[in-house]
């Protein structure tokens, strides 16, 4: 078959790599770029543990065809902490004991990221919704949902100051 | 009609293997520079055992959480532990942690004692300092591992722990089945759709005695899953068996509890201390599942009046038990 | 006891960063170059005898570089933590799903194209898939020993007596059904030579146990066999079983080369244990005032084609089956029963969330029958220090049942406003 020159950014890099048209998103990241921050937990969009951020958008990186990626930008895991820095989502789960297995956290997070990106403050209601495509079996949810409230207060608060 | 109903679920649990020998063991090295490293075969699968084991010894060795490392469940390095199971490895691989580190420390108390000339009996070890009658005696931890070492003793500790149990006797099964055991109590609030037979999980209050908590953020978060698990027992989940085949063998077709699907879970730490478990402590792991279904079918009998007597509650059930007692009362 | 320092505190997980940031090594995350992929063929046919596998088409195909049947286990060919009943290639199907070839192939795509020809004769015996038909006089045993595996006793008292006296008896039939643990981690690992050791790496709940049946399995003397627990996606019971342990050390022992597999979801769901559905036919009786003269209840667990930790659960349950109260009359008998349907095993509980829906469904009947409030049979039940228990267990410290009963019923009084005064 027929390789596809897939070009695309991953956290902030460009990387171009040949690859069988049919592989996903997924195993481009994974077995490709050997980015394995990312999860299979299904392999049909239903768990969420593959989630990254797909053009500003939270798509189920299993879902999405390798050529469906070329010329977009991608963000897992591995690109959102800064210099080693943790970003705030990846502290607050950590001070909200949001984690146990942690095979769901980092879709979890880059769920939680998405939907700050597009609500900064959401109430805890949304917050359930912002992350119910992504499942966990070990928390309850209600701590990562506390992590969520507090990632986005103190994005808020940071903001707030960078304003003044 | 929307009916609101409340019910309660208790339970007890026995903590470890049922009326069997299941030791754990540990190794803890105290090290040169106050540090220490704890061996221990105990798989941390999320419910955080690797982080209670290193509070464990941090507060046996009188150091700090960052000054113990805990390498885990690999059979080359660290001895054997037991099943991550039965709710056990916080009471006993707690355990064994906690006697090993009280070997090494051991070693160094009765080396403080001499350094100083003190009862080791008076003598404890807190804050990288040697202590004495509750002030500091002048003496660091690390000048007394040192000495040790300098001295060739090694400032090692072995420890093993398996719960007093007895067989139970096969005719009668009396005996003692475990050394001790968790309680726990949990009322659910259920709101009921008497046409769809939807149930909504509004609230459950979760109070659980785990004897003590090493770690209540830990807890709390066993408690919260175990109410999650027990919602999807309640009410959602079956793997669905037909000819001896599987029909939903996906997460698209077994469906387990969304963060949309849980209620408001208060969980509540009850602290009746277990005087043989390290710190007081017993354990949390499968209690917080146990009564959560229980609690919720009594919600729902308290809802409709109407009691179910097989799991899961499904919507189907619940319209076909609604009109079953509808029709038996018109005859 | 005097004050702790870090013993009570909220510290965070020590294995929090590495997973927060996506750097922890779960058993698909081991990068292991030059590895092969491992596949499982896996019956389709319920129960009967494997009269010939031919792998000869499956070698064929570019990539495949050996298949691995019954014939090829060196050492015992038998597993399990309690009963070593389950083969880890068998050549006797006794569910939709038993391990009937081991393919490790270059590529993934290599080893799932040979699943397609390997050709297996199987020659069938009847199917039973309810434990009734199971427990007949003349069904076909599944196993040796015949189907009912272990019956658990635990008698106290004369509850036959009891029951015939007591003031209220209430009498119910109750089933739960076949659970998934549904980990969002899927099994998962790796395993090669390091200098004559054959190290496996994979996701577990039990490493030492495992070193026990690899050797066992691989005819390996244990040490030179080394379990190590990759960072595991939860277990709930369903990673105490071996699952990919044995297939990876059988290949990378017989190859000399690298292995890893992966289950799928499908393979997961198919391939491991489930909580096991119970059939619990339950009697309690109360006096006047409500305090429990008797328990007597039969317990029918259906641990499906392998024992797993069947027999734990139903003991447990049995052990368990009176609920957190004090009850002088017990008759309990819960039976472990062998099937053809997937088996059961551990998972978080070991059967005392089936026991805990019937005896509190129970509590709550007894309530009504009394008209008290389910709260107050239970505070005229509870265990408290010097209770004995069903099995004879004196309790003299640590009993903290009432303290949840009283915290719970406190707190849901303020946080639950539609309760009023008390639970109808």
């Amino acid at each position: 078959m027929e390789k596809f020159q897939l070009k695309m950014k991953v956290n902030g890099r460009t990387v171009t790599v040949a690859v069988e048209p049919g592989l996903r998103l997924l195993d481009v990241l994974r077995d490709v770029l050997h980015l394995t921050g990312t999860k299979e937990g299904c392999g049909e969009g239903e768990c969420g543990a593959c989630s990254v951020i797909l053009d500003g958008e939270l798509v189920d990186s299993c879902l999405v065809l390798a050529p469906q990626a070329h010329g977009k930008e991608v963000v897992t895991i591995e690109g959102i902490s800064r210099e080693g820095e943790l970003d705030a989502l990846q502290r607050a789960f950590l001070t909200a004991g949001a984690v146990q297995c942690g095979y769901c956290t980092p879709g979890m997070i880059l769920a939680a990221k998405a939907l700050l990106s597009r609500n900064p403050n959401p109430g805890r209601q949304e917050i359930a919704r912002g992350i119910s495509g992504n499942l966990c079996r070990c928390t309850g949810y209600a701590k990562i949902v506390k992590a969520v409230e507090l990632a986005a207060a103190e994005l808020q608060q940071k903001e707030g100051a960078a304003g003044v | 009609m929307k009916k609101r109903g409340y019910g309660i679920g208790s339970m007890w649990y026995g903590i470890g293997s049922t009326a069997a020998t299941n030791p754990s063991g540990a190794f803890v090295d105290f090290l040169d520079d106050g540090t220490a490293i704890v061996m221990s075969g105990c798989a941390d699968i999320g419910q955080g055992s690797t982080t209670v084991l290193a509070q464990i010894a941090a507060e046996t060795l009188g150091v700090g959480l960052e000054d113990v490392v805990v390498i885990t469940a690999d059979t080359g390095m660290t001895p054997d532990s037991g099943p991550s199971s039965a709710s056990r490895q916080t009471y006993i691989s707690g355990n064994a942690v906690r006697l090993a580190a009280e070997k090494a420390r051991e070693q160094v108390i009765a080396k403080a004692a001499e350094m100083l000339d003190l009862d080791p009996g008076e003598i404890r070890l807190r804050d990288g300092q040697v202590w004495y009658e509750e002030e500091p005696a002048g003496k660091t931890m690390i000048e007394v591992i040192a000495q040790c070492r300098g001295e060739g003793i090694l400032t090692l500790g072995h420890g093993t722990f398996n719960p007093a149990t007895t067989k139970l006797d096969p005719a009668t099964g009396q005996g003692v089945p475990y050394a001790t055991y968790a309680f726990a109590t949990q009322i659910a609030e259920v709101e009921v759709d008497t046409e769809t037979g939807i149930v909504e999980v509004k609230k459950i209050v979760a109070a659980h005695d785990v004897g003590a908590a090493v770690n209540p953020q830990n807890v709390e978060g066993q408690i919260e899953g175990g109410c999650s698990m027990g919602v999807g027992y309640a009410l959602l989940e079956e793997v669905v068996v037909d000819g001896g085949e599987i029909k939903n063998p996906g997460l698209s077709s077994y469906l387990i509890p969304t963060a949309l699907d849980m209620p408001e879970v208060f969980p509540m730490i009850v602290e009746a201390q277990e005087p043989s478990g390290p710190y007081g402590a017993k354990g949390v792991g499968e209690p917080a599942l146990v009564p959560t279904a229980a609690a919720i079918a009594n919600a729902v009998a308290d809802a409709l009046g109407i009691r179910l007597y097989d799991l899961p509650l499904t919507p189907e059930r619940i319209v076909a038990a609604i009109k079953a007692a509808a029709s038996s009362q018109h005859e | 006891m005097s004050e702790t320092c870090v013993v009570g505190k909220s510290a965070p997980r020590v294995d929090g960063p590495a997973k927060v940031s996506g750097k922890s090594q779960y058993g698909a995350d081991i990068d292991i170059p030059g590895a092969l992929f491992l596949k499982v063929l896996r019956s389709k046919t319920p129960h009967g005898m494997v009269k010939r596998i031919d792998v000869a088409e499956a070698l064929k195909i570019p990539g495949v570089v050996r298949v691995f049947t019954h014939a090829d286990v060196p050492g015992e060919n038998s597993y399990g933590i309690i009963v070593k009943d389950q083969p880890a290639l068998t050549d006797q199907v006794r569910f939709r799903g038993d391990a009937l070839a081991l393919v490790a192939a270059e590529t993934e795509e290599a080893a799932k194209q040979a699943l397609e020809v390997i050709k297996v004769e199987i020659e069938e015996l009847p199917p039973l898939y309810d434990v009734w038909s199971a427990m007949a006089e003349k069904a076909q045993a599944i196993h040796a020993k015949g189907n009912i595996l272990t019956v658990s006793r635990v008698k106290k008292g004369d509850a036959a007596a009891a029951l015939r006296t007591a003031a209220v008896v209430v009498s119910r039939r109750y089933t739960t059904q076949r659970v998934e643990h549904s980990y969002i981690e899927t099994e998962a690992g790796v395993a090669y030579m390091d200098n004559g050791i054959l190290v496996i790496k994979a996701g577990t709940q039990n490493p030492h146990y495992d070193r026990r049946d690899v050797s066992r399995v691989l005819g390996l003397p244990m040490h030179k066999v080394r379990i190590i627990q990759a960072a595991t996606g939860g277990g709930f019971g369903g990673k105490l079983d071996i699952s990919v342990q044995c297939f990876l050390g059988l290949a990378a022992l017989k190859l000399g080369r690298p292995v890893r597999m992966v289950y799928d979801r499908r393979e997961s769901i198919a391939a491991t244990g489930k909580r096991h559905p119970f059939l619990v036919e339950y009697t309690s009786a109360a006096d006047r005032e409500g305090k429990l003269l008797a328990v007597k209840a039969k317990i029918i667990g259906d641990t499906g084609a392998y024992a797993s930790y069947g027999p734990a659960t139903l003991n447990r349950a049995a052990v368990h089956a009176t609920g957190p109260y004090e009850v002088p009359n017990v008759d309990i008998e819960a039976l472990c029963v062998y099937t053809n349907n997937p088996f059961s095993g551990a998972m978080r509980g070991f059967g005392t969330p089936q026991m805990a829906f019937a005896a509190e469904s129970q509590m709550d009947l007894l309530a009504q029958e009394l008209e008290l409030t389910p709260l107050e049979i239970r505070r005229r039940n509870v265990l408290r220090p010097g209770s004995l228990t069903a099995t004879g267990q004196r309790l003299d410290h640590s009993v903290g049942i009432s303290a949840t009963l009283e915290a719970a019923w406190e707190k849901a009084g303020r946080v639950m406003p539609g309760l009023g005064g008390e639970v109808k």
